[in-house]
């Protein structure tokens, strides 16, 4: 049947959200056609709708905006807003969808996004983004951001469409674009694969009447909260509650609410409200020192990479206060709109507390039609409506072709979403391989104004980002004072440069202003600097004619409360970017041809994962592994938690990979050394094969801790989980015997602070394979905190009916074990029993954790890649580049990144395939411009440069003088700074440039100027300091 | 590579009579130029503003793509304009 199937190289993809624009943009920039159909009238999603994210504190829609900027305006994407599938026909690899949209009542293209029409329109409804905190028009945009910015009618509550007069909108609209006649419509769209990544609903607490959620207007929930703390927020960022609009400072957060609670709501964790709350109490706290933030808790389930640390700071320098405590009714005092909650507190106390405000965690769910939505696409859905896909292929449906990502596959965080959503991206390309670049569109840029020989004309764009830089700095007069600036034609403030809004004013601006030259002043050149010169070369400028002022993480943010002195910087940032811009010179850059290979390091489930993967997508792959044989840690391991066999998938694997043909094993060797770039590595292995690369995977895995604590290796009845797993396997323990397991054994606390985020799910699934095999074994597990996240939360219920015990202990009670002869006994502090206890035991099982592997150290320096404090790689941004290095090329998968548990190993190997995938199928890479220029005029070839170059680029030509390869070249500028002859420049960072910023920071600095004359308090009005 | 050139560093003043030494104003604060890698501490002063640490808003960023870039004819230029100090992170 197969061979029958035509091929379409597109694909659809439901759901706008990050995980959805990830996978868009992953297959849009390795040459497919996407379709993205989203049902709300702007892309973004949950994320969009968030202020900040944990563990960094980065503003969510910074990160977001130039996401959702470039999904819009990317060539091989469409967006399908305000639109769902209503059926699907096909197999693999061509299926046909039914599109069903919504009339939107304004024509995208002839709306500007002026937005008069929202101003003028008279109907005012609840707004569903800022949760009904605010109010929205009945014509309006989703959020200020939004992309498309086109407005749309809401057909229920606009009084023309509902009682047939007004039609403000109309009149007033300058561009003719409303349109009362528009009717829904229906079309089909061909795709070759779908991926579904809808996300999933926050749970209502209105039905848990005694949170008082609907009832006490200063009960919010915890998205309403992110409404409230984000700058473009109902309350502008200002923290206020909604009975009084008082300033709340006693603030509490009930978490668990909708989750973790099998009785009642759902069974499951909803694995980021821990996190979240933390997050959103020390960002109050941040908003204003007087909160005291206090969060009633179960489990403290911090258990991503650097989430322990983050929570311990926002404990011990935030000043959160962790309550463990169950929360059964908040009440209202009469007349304050004050909340109290009655609870046992830790001493078992009862105690009554008063809040200004309370904050309800609420958790995850599957969509009300999610059983419809599964009807649609034919998959099968678990009893919750979660769709059904193997622990071990966590993307793939029951239906081949249709693959999901994000939350909709389960309850996860930002960058687990992104993991899928690129994984998700590399599966379709594996079926699509063939039709890759059949179905898209050449981009068309206009051609590149010569721009050499003009004055310079520079136009400078201050940006309010909300209120992140306007609340310290004074914009407008930033505006203002650039406008005096030598050579500047022309200065303004916007309220989002990276808007499309604030895009389109820029390009507008070049063409009306005549502008050769662009300034942005807003935030970091890291993150936003592409985008903006993306914008500068679609209206004819070369995109190095651009530069990027960074007044807010460099000044707004960490000047806050000082308005004056940092309005002060942010001018002086300013005017040093337009000294340089002045300056800047065209620079044409440079294309190089890739090596379609791929090179994976490491040999586990990680590796192995990836090397297939890229297989399929019909690239050839070197699987290098230090071991004599492929299968890493994992190989060590039965089963999962769920039941999967994992000794199976390591044996399918290998098969796979030996079947291969595109796939080239080397086991028992190293790389030795690696020279290049992205596009053209070439490494030499410890055998000395020589392969030739264009991507490197890392995937170099982790290791096991080996414990000395608790007289581990003293006796053979202290074990590891794994070993535990092992003589359970080959049934060679006694059987009704007495376990007691501790946790966190070597994992959070110093020096290795981290929880190692597989151990819970260990001991459960060994104690449930105990009690199983025989139900009179008694189990007692001494824990901290008993993480299992997400989904995995049933078999912690599962354990507990079988009647495994679980006692908690703090890390400063850990329990004690004492032997003697063959019996142990444990003692530990019951803080529920307010006691001692003493267990006599049979086996003591240690619960170890992970450490990074050895030789991420090796490997790091030889890669220049950076490692956390732990030693775990540290990816390019924690976010939304969860599998990138900063380095060009390279790509990170698996135990190297931090500890996951084997699901996620899949699904983020899968990821650096798809994210490698969009590298090895371009047949050239543009060459950054930012290069150092070698002028063999000045050079004396005194060799300084060819000595300190650590790229080799300098190179000694068939003339005996020094020539520069200007493809190895990265940019640093070694050569320039140490060159006598100043023969190297490099591209905008020359010496004239630097110097002009050197000079426009000292011009208050001179002696004898003005403001330095004032300064001295002498009564000599004669400066004399020099 | 991390290299710090600070007014302080700088050879001891020549010693000069008590009475031409003049007192330091109790307001005054040194005015520091800052040369930064692109990659690690222009990221450094990225992070310190997401983290919403405070310092000094004397002190101003020059971005480098390296700091192996430098020129000493920058450190020299700064000083000879009158920076009380030039802080060089990478």
């Amino acid at each position: 049947m197969e061979a029958e199937t035509k091929l379409i190289g597109s694909v659809v993809i439901v759901g706008a959200g990050i995980g959805g624009m990830q996978a868009a943009l992953d297959l849009a920039d390795s040459g497919f056609m996407v379709h993205m159909v989203s049902r709300d009238s702007a892309v973004g999603g949950t994320m969009a709708m968030l202020d900040k994210t944990f563990p960094t504190g980065d503003c969510a829609m910074c990160m977001i905006s130039p996401r959702m900027v470039e999904a819009s305006r990317h060539p091989n994407i469409k967006i399908h807003t305000m639109a769902q599938v209503t059926g699907v026909s096909g197999v693999a690899g061509n299926f046909t969808l039914m599109i069903s949209q919504k009339a939107r009542y304004v024509d995208p293209i002839k709306c500007t996004g002026c937005g008069i029409c929202e101003k003028k329109c008279p109907k005012k409804v609840p707004g569903e983004f800022d949760q009904g905190l605010s109010k929205r028009k009945a014509i309006f945009s989703l959020f200020p951001q939004a992309v498309p910015n086109t407005r749309v009618i809401d057909p229920d509550h606009c009084l023309y469409l509902t009682k047939g007069r007004c039609r403000a909108c109309e009149k007033f609209c300058p561009s003719d674009a409303i349109n009362f006649e528009d009717t829904p419509s229906e079309f089909e769209l061909k795709a070759g694969a779908v991926i579904l990544c809808p996300g999933l609903d926050t749970y209502d607490p209105t039905i848990q009447q005694e949170l008082g959620y609907n009832r006490w207007p200063n009960v919010v929930t915890s998205l309403q909260f992110e409404r409230i703390l984000s700058a473009s927020g109902p309350f502008r960022g200002e923290i206020k509650r909604p009975s009084d609009s008082k300033h709340p400072k006693k603030i509490a957060w009930i978490q668990c609410v909708g989750s973790r609670d099998p009785h009642n709501v759902n069974p499951w964790c909803s694995s980021v409200c821990c996190m979240y709350a933390t997050k959103q109490a020390v960002i109050a706290r941040e908003h204003d020192t007087e909160v005291v933030p206090t969060i009633f808790y179960n489990e403290k389930r911090t258990f991503g990479k650097d989430f322990d640390k983050y929570a311990d700071r926002a404990r011990d320098e935030y000043n959160v206060r962790y309550e463990r405590a169950m929360i059964s009714a908040v009440n209202e005092e009469a007349g304050s709109g004050d909340l109290f909650i009655k609870y046992v507190d830790g001493q078992g106390r009862m105690t009554n507390e008063t809040f200004d405000l309370i904050v309800l965690s609420v958790g995850l769910q599957p969509r009300k039609d999610a059983l419809e939505f599964a009807g649609i696409f034919d998959i099968d859905i678990d009893q919750f409506g979660f769709p059904i896909t193997s622990r071990l292929s966590p993307i793939e449906t029951t239906r081949p072709g249709i693959f999901v990502a994000g939350t909709y596959q389960g309850p996860k965080d930002i960058p687990e979403t992104v993991v899928q959503g690129s994984a998700a991206a590399a599966s379709a390309m594996a079926i699509l391989d063939k039709r890759r670049g059949c179905e898209i569109e050449d981009v068309a840029l206009p051609p590149e104004k010569e721009t050499g020989n003009e004055k310079p004309r520079v136009g400078v764009v201050v940006c309010h980002c909300g209120i992140n830089i306007s609340q310290t700095v004074d914009v407008e007069k930033v505006a203002e004072n650039a406008a005096k600036q030598p050579d500047v034609a022309h200065a303004e403030t916007v309220m989002y440069a990276c808007a499309p809004d604030g895009q389109n004013r820029i390009k507008e601006l070049i063409r009306e202003k005549g502008l050769n030259r662009v300034i942005v002043a807003s935030c970091t050149p890291r993150t936003h600097e592409p985008l903006f010169q993306e914008t500068i070369r679609e209206a004819g400028l070369n995109k190095y004619l651009f530069d990027l002022a960074d007044i807010r993480e460099q000044c707004s943010w960490c000047h806050m409360g000082q308005n004056e002195l940092a309005t002060e910087k942010a001018i002086d940032i300013v005017n040093m970017s337009i000294a340089k811009t002045r300056l800047l010179q065209e620079v044409k850059s440079e294309s190089v041809p890739v090596t379609p290979v791929a090179m994976v390091i490491g040999g586990g489930i990680a590796g192995m994962t990836a090397a297939l993967s890229l297989a399929e997508q019909d690239f050839a792959v070197h699987l290098v592994e230090k071991e004599k044989r492929l299968g890493g840690l994992a190989a060590g391991i039965f089963h999962t938690l769920e039941g999967d066999s994992v000794r199976e998938l390591i044996r399918r694997k290998n098969l796979q990979i030996d079947d291969h043909p595109a796939i080239t094993v080397h086991v028992g060797v190293e790389v030795s050394k690696t020279e290049g770039y992205v596009g053209n590595f070439k490494s030499t292995l410890s055998d000395n094969t020589a392969i030739d690369h264009g991507v490197i995977v890392i995937a170099s895995g982790g290791s096991e801790y080996t414990p000395d604590e608790y007289d581990y290796g003293k006796s053979e009845k202290i074990l590891t989980q794994r070993q535990l797993e092992r003589l359970l396997a080959a049934n060679s323990l006694q059987a009704d015997a007495i376990y007691a397991m501790i946790q966190c054994v070597g994992s959070r606390e110093k020096p290795f602070n981290y929880c190692s985020r597989i151990c819970c799910q260990d001991a459960i699934k060994n104690a449930i394979a105990i009690k199983n095999k025989t139900p009179e074994a008694q189990v007692t597990i001494f824990y901290r905190d008993l993480r299992t996240y997400g989904l995995r939360e049933k078999y912690y219920t599962k354990a507990r009916d079988l009647g495994v015990r679980f006692v908690r202990y703090e890390a400063d009670s850990k329990p004690e074990v004492t032997h003697d002869g063959p019996n142990f006994s444990i003692k530990a502090y019951d803080p529920i029993l307010e006691n001692e206890i003493v267990l006599s035991t049979d086996y003591l099982i240690l619960s170890t954790g992970l450490r990074p592997n050895a030789v991420n150290d090796k490997l790091g320096e030889m890669y220049k890649l950076t490692r956390n404090e732990d030693g775990y790689f540290l990816e390019a941004h924690v976010k939304l580049r969860p599998v990138d290095f900063p380095s060009e090329g390279i790509f990170l998968a698996g135990l190297a990144h931090g500890p996951k548990n084997l699901d996620e190993t899949i699904s983020q190997a899968l990821a650096a395939a798809g994210r490698a995938g969009t590298v090895l199928s371009q047949s050239q890479l543009a060459v950054s411009g930012i290069i150092a220029k070698h002028d063999r005029d000045k050079c004396m070839s005194c060799l300084a440069c060819f000595r300190a170059c650590p790229f080799n680029s300098p190179y000694i030509d068939e003339d005996g003088r020094v020539s520069h390869n200007e493809i190895k070249c990265t940019g640093c500028g070694i050569c320039a700074g140490i060159c006598p002859a100043k023969a190297f420049q490099v591209n905008s960072f020359s010496d004239d440039q630097i110097t002009a910023m050197i000079d426009s920071v000292t011009e208050n600095c001179l002696p004898h100027s003005a403001e330095h004359r004032s300064t001295e308090k002498s009564d000599d009005t004669k400066c004399n300091c020099c | 590579m991390t290299q710090n050139a600070t007014a302080a560093d700088t050879a001891p003043a020549p010693e000069v009579e008590a009475e031409n030494i003049k007192k330091t104003p109790d307001d005054w604060e040194a005015r520091i130029l800052a040369f930064a890698c692109h990659y690690c501490a222009f990221a450094a002063a990225d992070l310190a503003g997401v983290m919403r640490l405070s310092y000094s808003p004397n002190v101003k960023i020059i971005r480098l793509s390296c700091t192996g870039k430098l020129d000493h004819s920058y450190v020299l230029r700064a000083f000879e304009r009158g920076i009380d100090g030039v802080f060089v992170a990478g």
